[in-house]
């Protein structure tokens, strides 16, 4: 039985009466790559909201490593090992490619303000040391992000290396889970297929526990040990890919059926 | 127990002034969700029409118009006039700035401010200019009125805190009974799903500032019928206008108007029970506890933060 | 595996195929094939170190005094060290950690009062300078921390409101401040005006020299400034500098990405406030005197004009804006100065909108046509509207060609001037040939409301155009001069 790294227990949240997510109940565990479907407006990335902190659960509970996360500040979540992109990139678009990585090391670095002004010589260690940090990760995506590149304006990127440029910034936070909304959003076939095949490596190379957010069935096939899905807030199956995508409620929830039409 | 009813005449007037600039500052951010730091300074210049008409017809001692008629020539003189001027500031300060980023418009709104005062400044110099109210129709403005106890409560007060309700109620319906008021409150929601559903933004946004601004008009002439002006009285007014509608919830109409009251209130009895120099001192402090246990206002929604 | 992007032809052999990227990383080669022979020199001018920059020019503003021994110009330098000082503190706040901070001479009236009281005959306190002015950074850092704690969870909108009051409450504290409780601490409208100069180890930092301003307090504010840029510059390359940069970009993702956004923002807000009060030190002792209306919504502007003009966000830009405005605002207290500024600014900014090509003649001449033929008619009308030339100097020349009345009548000068601004906002809309002929009337009319009612009243006459600047600047280069061009989705 592998350790439970993420426990989700009985969230609930409401936005003005209207229930967004509803007791729900998710397990990941350790190593694990975990993919939640469903479809839009089903709550998924309001589950990723939830787990980092942007918003507060009304009830249940987040545990992660046995500790509650529920109440915590999205940086202070962050420090405990949990780290996301976004659906719609949210890069630090005006600071070169290097410089959005190596902001992101800035929950496990030191150096204050003073040693700053001062220059002293911890503090350029520590620097070189962050450097050298967000260089390898950015290194993980080959030659994509590599060179001169690492001195240009994030906004500079296209499509495809923004998205990469997001995971390599966190995973410069030093995660033990990751969250990735939608990482093949938009992307054509080839690069979604190297996205999936990037998943996997984050998990066998990162060491990571991946929580996934992903419309191209392709790519949840390809990488899920697991797969959730939700519709309405509510888990409707979990199970093996082929299990949930066989199921008649998964089917109904995107599909439709007539019943639900008439509903 | 007369001071106190003194000073909530005194509060209720000022209060008014102050509805009238918040709903200003809340109908501009409600559909452009921009800080107009100019409107301060739109209600001075409204001030400085009023005060020109009022010379042209005469003054107010020897006016060509009867009395009855002369305070509403000079309001609507000052709205129309202050119209015309949040329009213009709307088309070539803040309309090239629409998909800039947020800071911009704020910035050009700070230039165009300390651009009117300075405009007026070296115009008509800094002598504060007053209409001499009291002279209008032998002081009757002041000595009728009714009472209440042994406190007189002049025409003239009774005149601004009516009409300025009268305005403030036009407005609501306005805004919440109308085509045109739909259409604001669609574009208030959502800009780009307004401009598809066929609304033409520009229409609604320079309709805005046309209210906005024409309701400072009218609060620089009940202003300025009770106190001197001068081209400074606009970064005061407007500062105060502002927190007005942050107190009451900015964008939302009824809490611009709960928002003015309620600092015309705090700052009548401060000036009036302890100290007439510290009242900033105590809005500073609304605000301060506003800002920290009702961010959202008193009558405005906390905004869900979208990821 | 490629981008689906048309370049990927260019292909590098090592890696994988890309697109636009390679395309924007030629972008310099490009502009330096572009950029005709003075390229390479621009090229190599970029490649020296910002620490050589630094040098060259703290030391060409150290020699200034000794081209100069004039007691005014020494003066104006040393305001201008000054704002260039207040232009960084405000970047800290506005250009890195993206907060509209309206309460920022509050600061440095904090700061510069702080000094007072810790060394001046109000409360016979005197401190030595190597105590009061830590104390006085830290005061202004503790107190830029606690405004910032009610705002911490506000975005900019609130941010600026509260700051904005802070800075009315400054000024309502500093007037009043002549009975608290009984007593006078802040000397009320009148200031206070026994102010000590800097003094340390039993020497005084002279302010005056024989009657003319001492060189000496210029070398210490150039001194300090050079700290402070040096500081700012390091904080900047660091992880903090990198935490206010993105916490600028977007909020979330940098509170997502482990930085603690509220935390940052304070100490951004502390950071802008301590230089501000720092600055504020070296004023007051300089100044022996402190007044509430010095630190108002003027100096507000005036300091947000330097950041912007330069680049909020770059360092080297807010010192160029500092070095701008902070000279231009003194030129233009002028007559004859301001007069010459005018019309160079009007040749300029022909030559910039025309380039050399044939309508920037045909511009000139018909302005200069229109002027003597509308001089020529209001001569022939009545002597007394040509005839108000009373100074020498380029008024003289120019009294040739523009109407200069003797007195102007009451309505001249506003509809005049509402004229003049009327029309310019015309041509703004207008295009093609309408506005080229439109344009020699409205050059004309703006010389006219320049030289008769600008001209009389230099003060609110500069500080109109220090409004038009800041909007001008928002509409056509929001990045300012040196700043780098910024993106945002919105």
């Amino acid at each position: 039985m592998a350790d439970k790294r993420l426990e989700i227990k009985g969230v609930s949240l409401n936005f003005g009466g209207l229930a967004v997510v509803a007791d729900l109940d998710i397990d990941v565990n350790e190593g694990e790559i975990v993919s939640v479907i469903g479809p839009n407006g089903a709550g998924k990335t309001t589950l990723f909201n939830l787990i980092t902190g942007i918003y507060r659960p009304d009830a249940g509970d987040i545990v992660l490593d046995g500790k509650s996360l529920v109440g915590l500040q999205p940086h202070q979540i962050s420090q405990r090992g949990v780290s996301r992109t976004f659906q719609s990139l949210r890069l630090f678009l005006n600071m070169s490619v290097i410089e959005n990585v190596m902001a992101a090391a800035y929950g496990n670095t030191h150096a204050g303000v003073f040693r700053s002004m001062l220059r002293t010589p911890g503090m350029r260690r520590e620097e070189r040391e962050i450097r050298e940090f967000a260089s390898q990760r950015l290194a993980f995506f080959g030659e994509r992000l590599m060179g001169y590149r690492w001195d240009q304006p994030a906004y500079s990127l296209s499509y495809a290396n923004r998205r990469r440029l997001e995971i390599a910034r966190a995973t410069a936070t030093k995660p033990t889970l990751l969250l990735l909304d939608e990482p093949a959003a938009g992307m054509n076939p080839v690069e979604t297929h190297e996205i999936a095949e990037l998943i996997g490596r984050l998990r066998d190379e990162g060491g990571y526990t991946i929580l996934v957010i992903e419309h191209d069935m392709h790519v949840v096939e390809g990488i899920s040990d697991r797969v959730v899905a939700l519709d309405h807030g509510v888990k409707i199956a979990e199970g093996t890919f082929d299990e949930v995508a066989t199921n008649p409620r998964v089917v109904e929830a995107y599909l439709g059926t007539k019943a639900a039409a008439t509903k | 127990m007369d001071t106190f009813i003194q000073l909530t005449i005194d509060a209720l007037t000022l209060g008014s002034v102050y509805a009238l600039i918040a709903l200003g500052y809340t109908l501009v951010y409600g559909v452009l969700k921009l800080l107009n730091f100019a409107h301060g300074d739109v209600f001075m210049v409204g001030t400085f029409i009023g005060y020109g008409v009022l010379q042209l017809l005469g003054g107010a001692e020897s006016p060509n118009v009867p009395v009855w008629a002369l305070i509403p020539i000079i309001t609507v003189a000052a709205m129309a006039g202050c119209a015309i001027l949040g329009v213009v500031i709307e088309r070539f300060a803040y309309r090239p700035l629409r998909d800039a980023p947020r800071i911009a418009p704020l910035i050009s709104a700070l230039g165009v401010s300390f651009f009117l005062a300075n405009s007026m400044q070296l115009l008509f110099g800094a002598t504060p200019r007053t209409y001499n109210a009291f002279d209008l129709g032998n002081g009757e403005l002041y000595f009728k009125g009714f009472d209440i106890g042994n406190v007189r409560v002049p025409l003239l007060r009774i005149i601004t805190i009516g009409s300025a309700f009268v305005l403030m109620i036009a407005l609501y319906l306005l805004v919440n009974k109308t085509r045109t008021g739909k259409a604001m409150r669609a574009t208030s929601y959502d800009r780009e799903a307004a401009a598809m559903m066929g609304i033409d933004i520009d229409k609604v946004i320079r309709f805005t500032f046309i209210l906005g601004s024409a309701l400072a008009g009218a609060a620089g002439v009940m202003f300025a019928l009770r106190v001197p002006t001068t081209a400074a009285i606009g970064f005061v007014a407007g500062l105060k206008g502002f927190t007005a509608a942050v107190i009451g919830g900015i964008g939302s109409i009824p809490g611009a108007m709960a928002g003015g009251l309620i600092l015309g209130f705090a700052e009548s009895y401060t000036q009036g029970y302890i100290s007439t120099k510290w009242s900033d001192l105590v809005v500073f402090s609304i605000l301060i506890a506003f800002m920290i246990f009702r961010p959202q206002g008193l009558l405005g929604r906390a905004d869900i933060r979208k990821v | 595996m490629t981008d689906s992007t048309p370049h990927s032809s260019e292909t590098p052999a090592s890696g994988p195929a890309v697109g636009q990227d390679e395309w924007v990383a030629r972008h310099a080669e490009r502009r330096l094939i572009r950029g005709g022979p003075l390229a390479p020199m621009e090229e190599r001018l970029r490649a020296v170190p910002w620490w050589v920059w630094l040098t060259l020019f703290v030391g060409v503003m150290c020699l200034l005094p000794a081209v100069t021994a004039s007691g005014y110009v020494r003066r104006v330098a040393f305001d201008t060290v000054l704002y260039m000082m207040l232009a960084l503190g405000l970047n800290v706040v506005v250009g890195w950690g993206g907060l509209l901070d309206l309460g920022y001479v509050a600061f440095y009236g904090l700061g510069a009062y702080s000094y007072a009281l810790l060394d001046s005959d109000q409360f016979h306190v005197h401190l030595p300078a190597y105590v009061a002015i830590p104390v006085v950074v830290v005061i202004g850092a503790i107190a830029g921390f606690l405004l910032g704690l009610p705002s911490r969870r506000l975005h900019g909108d609130y941010l600026a409101i509260v700051t904005l009051f802070f800075l009315q409450l400054f000024q309502t504290i500093a007037t009043n401040g002549d009975s608290i409780f009984g007593h006078n601490v802040t000397g009320g409208a009148f200031g206070i005006f026994t102010v000590k100069p800097l003094h340390a180890f039993g020497h005084n930092l002279v302010v005056q020299h024989q009657g003319v301003f001492a060189v000496t307090y210029y070398f210490v504010a150039l001194g300090f400034f050079a700290l402070i840029y040096v500081a700012l510059r390091f904080v900047n390359l660091s992880r903090t500098g990198r935490a206010w940069r993105s916490l600028r970009e977007d909020p979330l993702a940098a509170e997502a990405m482990g930085m603690p956004v509220n935390a940052l923002k304070l100490m951004s807000f502390a950071f802008g406030a301590a230089i501000a009060a720092l600055t504020g030190t070296i004023f007051a002792s300089l100044s022996a005197s402190v007044l509430p209306l010095t630190f108002y919504f003027v100096l507000l502007i005036t300091i947000y004009t330097m950041v912007i003009l330069g680049g909020s966000g770059s360092m080297r830009g807010v010192v160029l804006g500092a070095l701008v405005i902070g000279p231009l605002l003194e030129l233009l207290r002028d007559p004859n100065k301001s007069r010459i500024i005018f019309y160079v600014a009007l040749i300029g900014g022909l030559v910039f909108a025309f380039r050399r090509s044939r309508r920037l003649g045909i511009v000139v001449a018909a302005t200069l046509a229109f002027g003597f033929v509308c001089h020529a008619i209001a001569g022939a009308l009545h002597h007394s509207w040509i005839a108000g030339s009373a100074d020498g100097g380029l008024q003289h020349v120019v009294s040739y060609w523009l109407i200069i009345p003797k007195h102007l009548a009451g309505w001249i000068p506003p509809v005049s001037y509402v004229g003049v601004i009327c029309v310019a906002l015309v041509l703004t809309l207008v295009h093609g040939r309408l506005r080229l002929v439109l344009l020699p009337p409205t050059l004309y009319l703006a010389a006219f409301v320049w030289d008769n009612v600008m001209l009389t009243q230099p003060d609110p006459a500069r500080y109109i155009v220090l409004g038009l600047i800041l909007i001008a600047l928002m509409i056509i280069r929001p990045n300012g001069l040196l700043g780098e061009r910024r993106v945002e989705i919105v």
